[in-house]
């Protein structure tokens, strides 16, 4: 034939082929592939369950953010109710202040009203007493001036002129 | 530094006596011309060998089979002393077997996504028989010829039926990829591409030997035989290699693709579907 093409050697080739092709299937193609294949496999799984981690860590992020936002809300209306007890028990002292205030004031008031009464009366009491024993001491001594003496009686014995 | 005047001297002294003694020594007497030489090249019908008294095949078919073999032990050792110990992290033998292995696999998957188990492997083992075996003839491992002359075993690929075996080999793994996907209909689909397994043939072919024919020329002539032959082996040897491993394993993973692809349903045939 041309070019020396044999038919046996193109067979003998074939089969040259045929055992190469299934040599290095099964001694080296395969086995390097299901290395590789059992590595992807393995890194696949780590990138799933880092995934997995991932996804439970942000829903525990979400869960503790809601947490914090309703300890905020609580913390906010806790501040509010005891900002509102502190305003209304300030109220109540300041009304009891007031209220004890005006008592103390009522009652100085009264006090005083007693003591100047008393005051006035005791004055009054005195000065009839004096009243009393400067008739007694002008009706003891006759002749006399009943108007100077009572008078000098009750400025202290001094005249009356000398004023 | 002394010492390094000398071991030069010593050294240029070893390179001129060696090259006397082949001038003084010269050829054995037969001596072909350079037309005999680039036709025993093309046919290797002067250097047939004996394999195992059975049959005489030409060196290509030689070199063949001692290619496969290499390739089989190398990887038989591979899979017993190497590939248990794969780690994870690879180290670098693991990493050039994943990256030749993950290449053609990626190759076969990127061109046939729906069908492409065997077509790696076929393509796996193809590009290694090419690389390798277009490396081997830089080993130059001699043979003994039916006419007891020593011969230096070329490429396998440099024999023309070592590239028709190849060429149609791919073309009735692309055939079987068509008929698996679409049963026996698949066989008109992959024989309208029927030129295929000619011209992956003749260009493994052509490339491969025009490499040894120049190879040839620059080892005939002496005055071509200093430096010239490190250059010449490193064109049409290394990027040979690379370039027609590439091209085959391509072509084939390109072409398999195409006629496996599963038939896309028409609007009619969809219509028909769904009043059955």
């Amino acid at each position: 034939m041309p070019l020396n093409i044999n038919l046996q050697l193109i067979l003998l080739h074939w089969m040259n082929l045929a055992i190469l092709t299934g040599g290095l299937y099964f001694l080296l193609f395969k086995p390097v592939k299901q290395f590789m294949e059992k590595r992807e496999a393995h890194y696949r799984e780590l990138e799933n369950q880092a995934n997995d981690k991932l996804a439970q860590a942000e829903q525990l992020k979400a869960g503790c953010q809601a947490k914090l936002d309703a300890a905020d809300e609580e913390i906010r209306q806790e501040r509010a109710r005891a900002q509102q007890a502190a305003a209304q028990a300030a109220q109540e002292q300041i009304t009891q202040a007031e209220e004890q205030a005006r008592h103390i004031i009522a009652k100085a008031k009264t006090e005083a009203e007693q003591s100047r009464e008393r005051a006035l009366r005791e004055s009054q009491k005195e000065m009839r007493e004096l009243a009393a024993k400067a008739a007694k001491k002008l009706a003891a001594q006759p002749g006399a001036d009943f108007f100077d003496q009572f008078l000098d009686l009750t400025e202290g014995g001094g005249s009356h002129e000398g004023r | 530094m002394k010492q390094r005047k000398k071991g030069l001297v010593i050294w240029l002294l070893v390179v001129v006596l060696l090259f006397i003694s082949a001038l003084l020594a010269g050829s054995s007497g037969h001596s072909e011309s350079v037309q005999e030489a680039m036709r025993d090249a093309v046919l290797h019908d002067t250097g047939q060998i004996s394999l195992f008294g059975l049959t005489t095949v030409t060196p290509g078919m030689v070199s063949a089979l001692v290619v496969t073999v290499i390739l089989l032990i190398a990887a038989a050792l591979i899979r017993i002393f190497a590939v248990p110990r794969f780690q994870f992290q690879p180290g670098k033998l693991q990493l050039v077997l994943e990256e030749a292995v993950g290449l053609f696999d990626g190759m076969a998957k990127g061109n046939s996504p729906h069908r492409n188990r065997f077509m790696g492997a076929y393509i796996f083992a193809a590009g290694a028989f090419i690389f390798v075996g277009t490396l081997f003839e830089l080993l130059g491992l001699q043979a003994i010829t039916i006419h007891d002359h020593p011969i230096t075993l070329p490429a396998p690929l440099s024999d023309v039926n070592a590239a028709i075996a190849m060429g149609t080999l791919s073309y009735l793994v692309i055939v079987s990829g068509a008929v698996a996907a679409h049963g026996p209909k698949g066989i008109l689909k992959a024989l309208k591409e029927f030129s295929l397994p000619i011209s992956m043939s003749f260009r493994l072919f052509g490339a491969l030997l025009s490499g040894l024919l120049v190879t040839e020329l620059v080892y005939y002539y002496t005055s071509l035989s200093f430096v010239l032959p490190v250059v010449v082996g490193v064109l049409f040897t290394l990027l040979h290699a690379l370039i027609q491993t590439y091209v085959l394993t391509m072509l084939v993973a390109l072409y398999y693709g195409e006629v496996s692809e599963p038939a896309h349903k028409t609007p009619k045939a969809n219509q028909q579907a769904d009043n059955a």
